[in-house]
């Protein structure tokens, strides 16, 4: 979390997404009363941006109207609020009309760290999985923000993109093809960590950390968490000896848990460690490191786990 | 006959058909389509909606939004009697291959969304109402809610966006038939419900035109309160709160909270049948003005 880009990953969508507003009128960002820099531009074009103030349900259920009427549409509103708050409607009036409309959640995970649990972005992954037409995003760096705005647009089923709150340091060229889903920012032999989000980052810390304990980690950066690019996942880990998920949310129903369901559905033995927060509400200020560190997301307990449990499987025997 | 008396027949036929879909279906929220069957002719064959049965989706159409959608088994009916799908439709509601659920669907011809989780109807028709704005289309979104549906909050919600961008083609109309499932909406006397009044100054104090129709089952009383509906520009968005009866047609069910969904079985479904058919005699009195009717609306 060292060097942030002074630029939001939410502010590289907006700014990604302002030239398809310009170029196509039938579209309309609806923000419950959230703004961010780029934003603004979008918000002054005539016909093109309401505010319907903070009222998550009048956002979703407005912009189904909207989509029914030929517009595709982006619903804005701090994540934990944007999914959590309006889940039926995002459910009925998004996921069971099948409507293009695009959810957008800034803060995801523990961004807003010293905020509390009012305004922690957990329980979300699981909280929006299971809904049919939805597709699930979870971007990790600029450049890949900035396509999801083209692919978003392109895409005519219900959305759902959660943003770190900050930007976070670079990893994929502008030219780079996000169409699979998944990608590799770290290629390794034999052992598979499953990241998304903010954790990519810290992944590519501890695959380096785990170098020194002869384990060759491959990173992969899971920024699609639905529909799960299931071949490609399959793939990936084929030759592993151990798949780590690492994600900044609750462990039940969240990514980790689509991985055991990916591997149990495909008789896929390969050990798998799962790590994200157990069943715990966090209350503790401090920053996210020291959340971090409390509830064992952060490097060196993150590496620990991975040793611990390397050991059990006789990795290094 | 007079229109009015065609329209009542028409309301008799309504209620013997919902009831009827009610018992083969074993379920349904028969009271709740009772309460509708004035107000719904109204909208359908009294002219004041508009649509096309031959082109269900045709552009100019009125978007008219149940989100009380489990008074479905209210609204097919009257969409099947104009043409949107066959009658015969009607007889498998329910059943296997159906459209016709307990609550409406948009895969049914005429129905505009999926409703029946309350509070959901009246946001959408916003999105509906702001997009005909901005697209400078002259169609009207009207938006029927019960009166229990009032307590979802997102209706409020819904308001406020409706008045700040002055939503004038949007229609709010309000099934005020005072029940919950297991409640009164508007009555202290038991000391446990939640009181809605007073409904009309609350929805006026939130930017709405109110007007109230006394008697909701007097169809000349329904076109009043419908006058000039279409066209109005003074920059507020309409709320017409119709005053009806949960189960009107039959004093067995009428006013009765234990059949918010519950088919009358035995004694009180004969009794029903028999109020309806003695309803039926008394509007054919003169038989020679019923023929017509019978014959359908030519």
């Amino acid at each position: 979390m060292s060097s942030t880009k002074s630029i939001s990953m939410r502010d590289s969508y907006f700014k990604a997404l302002y030239p398809i507003f310009l170029e196509d009128k039938k579209t309309m960002l609806i923000s419950a009363d959230n703004g961010a820099p780029y934003m603004d531009p979008i918000s002054e074009l005539p016909n093109q941006f309401r505010n319907v103030g903070i009222a998550e349900q009048q956002l979703v259920g407005m912009a189904c109207g909207h989509a029914r009427e030929g517009r595709k549409v982006w619903v804005y509103a701090i994540d934990a609020f944007v999914t959590l708050r309006c889940i039926e409607f995002i459910k009925l009036d998004m996921c069971a009309m099948n409507l293009p409309i695009t959810a957008i959640g800034v803060g995801s995970g523990y961004a807003y760290d010293i905020m509390g649990p009012t305004h922690h972005g957990v329980g979300i992954i699981a909280t929006m999985r299971p809904w049919p037409n939805l597709t699930i995003w979870s971007p990790s760096d600029g450049a890949m923000s900035s396509a999801l705005a083209q692919i978003s647009y392109e895409n005519g089923s219900p959305q759902y993109i959660r943003f770190d709150r900050e930007g976070l340091p670079d990893l994929y060229g502008n030219g780079t093809d996000f169409s699979d889903g998944i990608l590799v920012p770290k290629k390794g032999s034999n052992v598979t960590i499953v990241a998304t989000g903010v954790m990519v980052h810290q992944a590519l810390k501890i695959a380096k950390e785990l170098e020194k304990f002869g384990m060759d980690a491959e990173v992969l950066d899971l920024f699609r968490l639905k529909p799960l690019n299931e071949e490609a996942l399959l793939g990936y880990v084929g030759s592993s000896r151990l798949v780590v998920t690492l994600e900044e949310d609750f462990l039940t129903g969240g990514m980790g848990s689509s991985i055991a369901e990916l591997f149990v559905d495909n008789g896929v033995e390969t050990p798998l460690l799962r790590i994200g927060q157990g069943q715990t509400f966090v209350f503790d200020l401090g920053g996210r490191e020291a959340i971090w560190e409390k509830y064992g997301l952060d490097e060196a307990s993150i590496v620990k786990k991975i040793l611990t449990r390397a050991e059990k499987i006789h990795f290094f025997d | 006959m007079s229109d009015n008396q065609q329209y009542k027949l028409k309301a008799n036929w309504h209620r013997k058909t919902v009831l009827e879909m009610g018992v083969n279906g074993k379920s349904g929220h028969i009271t709740t389509a009772f309460s509708l069957s004035e107000l719904l002719i109204c909208l359908y064959h009294g002219g004041i909606l508009k649509f096309d049965p031959a082109d269900p989706l045709w552009e100019g159409r009125d978007r008219f939004i149940l989100s009380e959608g489990q008074a479905g088994i209210g609204l097919y009916p009257i969409l099947a009697d104009i043409g949107f799908f066959p009658a015969s439709n009607l007889l498998n509601f329910l059943g296997r291959e159906s459209t016709l659920g307990v609550h409406a669907e948009p895969n049914t011809p005429g129905i505009e969304l999926l409703t029946g989780s309350l509070g959901h109807g009246l946001p959408i028709a916003t999105g509906m109402a702001d997009a005909a704005k901005i697209d400078k289309k002259d169609w009207l979104t009207v938006c029927l809610v019960g009166d229990g549906e009032l307590y979802e909050g997102s209706n409020w919600e819904a308001m406020l966006t409706a008045s700040r961008l002055k939503l004038d083609n949007l229609v709010l109309i309000v099934n005020r038939n005072h029940q919950f499932t297991i409640g009164f909406t508007d009555r202290d006397e038991t000391q446990r419900d939640v009181i809605l009044d007073p409904l009309s100054e609350k929805l006026e104090s939130f930017g709405f035109e109110a007007r109230t129709v006394e008697n909701g089952h007097s169809f000349p009383d329904i076109f009043d309160a419908f006058e000039g509906i279409r066209g109005r520009d003074n920059g507020k968005p309409l709320a017409i709160i119709v005053k009806t009866i949960k189960g009107n047609g039959s004093s067995v069910i009428a006013n009765q909270r234990g059949y918010h969904y519950k088919v009358p079985k035995g004694d009180v479904l004969e009794k029903v049948r028999k109020d309806l058919n003695e309803e039926f005699e008394l509007l054919c009195a003169h038989e020679d003005e019923l023929m017509p009717a019978l014959k359908g609306d030519e």
